[in-house]
């Protein structure tokens, strides 16, 4: 395969190329929140929960090869920590995200027992009733002094219009944010809420790519692909299943908490009802990583875009009159928003055309524009192996990297 | 004393005996076949040294250490490796990876320092230059970047063989290295493996068909059937044992 551009690993075009796409990021990231309409950044914000919930099960399922359909009640539980410690503890929200982390590593290292026993279908069945159990018991009477029962935490004060967390009965708790006196984020609060719950969700976005890009870059992250390409190799190598999995699941279950959290302060108010707690959520954060691509790292960022952006724009397709012509035969018989629907189809033929997502596709075909040739890895000392008496059987050239 | 000591180990999966109070040892430095026609129970010998089963009873003492008090994932960690007769490679990883999965008991960063990025990057790179090392040894280096899946099965065993020694063994477990490979890689593969462990200062378990090749580089040879050891001893009085030969061709009586 001829590729347009070749450059090598760490050299200076390699350098310049790496970035040129941090760049992008970086000015789409703080384009939206200036420059972007109100429902742009609304949009983003939910796109970056997404994606972080998505890519925290990307470690779990796409890395580790662990089947989980129960991430919503991680994310769940994430909210849920940050609206009880708020409402009823008085917390500042900000401490609220390590406590949300640390609980949900809890529950998942728990549910990682009977991971590590079991494979699979019946894995995900397991991680399908916790996702079933939990809005469930977030109802539960017994608990309900705790988790506000049916209702949940509602809104404080729904008329305040300032950018304070707004969780329970505390309102105006912006106060807390101040250190020693400082309130660093007081030129946030001056452009509104919308932007500032923005801020929240891409710091939170940014932290859980930093934390799964170091463990998948690692001597740890080619233990998950390990177990999850061979679990016996895996273990003759060295790796201890058992605890690979806990802290894998942890990990996992922890990160999934933050955006729950984000969700929390964003929605000033937690209750069972919030689709993303219920098996829907874990369906959506499954669907964005397939789409996107499982086992890349960018993986579920790709897909939790085009996912808001396809619901976004047929959001409000129930109206036959707001279907652009074209479309309009063939979503004109939905009474409800078909955007659910259309993300149905798109995964459908995706699994035809690229079971590995668009990140797949992506590294299919971008080789033929700029190829990076990897640095290479040790030096061969003679031109002869030591340890091979006759390399003929090196049958197949095509493809060598030079 | 021995470097590997079998004491009466005995397998047995529900009523099927598959070991039966078999005992042999392997002196340090040594290259040692074990053989015996289909089903005699070489593979379970190595999956409970591997400790992929677990014994019945007996015990298998490495270094005057119990191999059975040890779990799986420890094997690595006493200096213990294997290559798998039929392939239990990581289809998705690039020869590299699977070489630097080999070298995972070697390494230290856990989770915590791969978050918190603390020599991280350091020991990636130094694995990463030794299992380059290994694969240019074993004349994979032109390949190193592609994913193991598809490659053909001749490379795919060699791609074992330096998986298995990235984590710097001194006991390596072979199990069928041959087979599945053509005639000229057969060759091959004995000097290799002499190679390898004059090289590597190791003692080699080697499980064998390919009688030629074991004959020819063992140093010491037990012959299994039904779960137990019908003989031991050299190449040379192995192949004259009267058990061994009724095992593979039969008696007239």
């Amino acid at each position: 395969m001829k590729s347009l551009v070749t450059i090598k690993e760490g050299s200076i075009g390699h350098w310049v190329l790496r970035l040129l796409a941090a760049a992008i990021v970086v000015a789409i990231m703080l384009w939206i929140p200036t420059k972007g309409s109100n429902g742009l950044v609304t949009s983003a914000t939910e796109a970056l929960t997404l994606m972080s919930a998505a890519m925290a099960l990307n470690l779990i399922l796409g890395y580790t090869g662990q089947i989980s359909i129960g991430h919503s009640a991680f994310y769940g539980t994430g909210a849920y920590v940050t609206g009880i410690l708020v409402s009823k503890y008085e917390w500042s929200p900000w401490l609220t995200f390590p406590v949300a982390f640390l609980f949900a590593f809890v529950v998942g290292v728990l549910v990682s027992f009977p991971a590590s026993r079991i494979k699979g279908v019946y894995l995900a069945l397991v991680t399908l009733a916790l996702a079933l159990v939990f809005p469930n018991l977030l109802r539960w009477p017994k608990l309900e002094s705790l988790t506000g029962g049916g209702p949940g935490i509602p809104n404080g004060d729904s008329a305040l219009d300032t950018t304070g967390f707004n969780i329970g009965r505390r309102d105006g708790q912006m106060r807390n944010f101040e250190i020693f006196g400082w309130d660093p984020f007081g030129d946030l609060r001056g452009q509104g809420a919308i932007p500032f719950y923005y801020w929240i969700a891409a710091g939170i976005a940014v932290i859980v790519y930093l934390v799964i890009r170091g463990v998948v870059k690692s001597r740890a992250g080619r233990s998950l692909i390990a177990v999850r390409d061979n679990e016996t190799a895996a273990a003759v190598m060295g790796v201890n299943l058992v605890a690979t999995k806990a802290f894998a699941f942890g990990i996992s279950a922890g990160l999934c908490a933050l955006p729950g959290s984000v969700t929390a302060i964003r929605l000033g108010a937690v209750s069972p009802d919030i689709a993303t707690l219920t098996i829907l959520g874990s369906l959506t954060f499954l669907i964005i990583m397939v789409i996107g691509g499982a086992g890349s790292l960018w993986g579920p960022i790709i897909g939790a875009a085009l996912y808001v952006f396809v619901t976004d724009r047929t959001g409000g397709w129930a109206d036959d009159e707001a279907i652009p012509g074209v479309l309009r035969p063939f979503f004109g018989w939905s009474k409800i928003p078909p955007g659910s629907g259309i993300f149905a189809v798109i995964l459908i033929v995706l699994m035809f055309v690229a079971p590995r997502g668009l990140v797949g596709v992506w590294k299919q075909y971008s080789p033929r524009v700029v190829r990076v040739v990897p640095r290479p890895a040790g030096v061969a000392h003679d031109a002869k192996p030591a340890l091979v008496a006759d390399t003929t059987t090196n049958s197949t050239p095509e493809g060598e990297s030079e | 004393m021995s470097l590997l000591q079998v004491q009466d180990v005995s397998v047995r999966f529900g009523g099927i005996v598959a070991l039966d109070g078999l005992s042999f040892d392997i002196e340090d430095g040594q290259i040692c076949g074990l053989i015996g026609p289909i089903g005699a129970g070489k593979t379970t010998m190595f999956n409970v040294v591997s400790r992929i089963y677990q014994p019945t009873s007996g015990q298998v003492m490495f270094r005057g250490q119990n191999l059975i008090d040890a779990p799986a994932h420890g094997i690595a960690r006493l200096g213990i490796a294997r290559t798998f007769q039929n392939l239990a490679l990581f289809p998705t990883m690039s020869l590299l990876e699977n070489v630097m999965v080999g070298a995972h008991s070697q390494g230290k960063v856990g989770f915590a320092r791969a978050v918190l990025r603390i020599g991280a990057s350091k020991e990636n790179n130094a694995t990463r230059e030794f299992a380059g090392e290994l694969l240019h040894q074993l004349g994979l280096g032109p390949l190193m970047f592609r994913p193991a899946m598809g490659l053909p099965f001749g490379t795919l065993k060699r791609l074992e063989i330096a998986r298995a020694l990235a984590a710097r063994p001194t006991f390596l477990l072979m199990d069928e290295p041959a087979s599945g490979l053509t005639h000229g890689e057969v060759d091959e593969l004995g000097d290799t493996i002499v190679a390898i462990r004059d090289q590597f200062d190791l003692t080699v378990l080697l499980v064998e068909h390919h009688m030629s090749m074991v004959m020819g580089i063992s140093d010491k040879v037990v012959a299994m059937e039904f779960g137990r050891k019908i003989a031991e001893g050299t190449p040379a009085q192995v192949q004259a044992d009267e058990r061994v030969i009724a095992a593979y061709l039969g008696t007239t009586e």
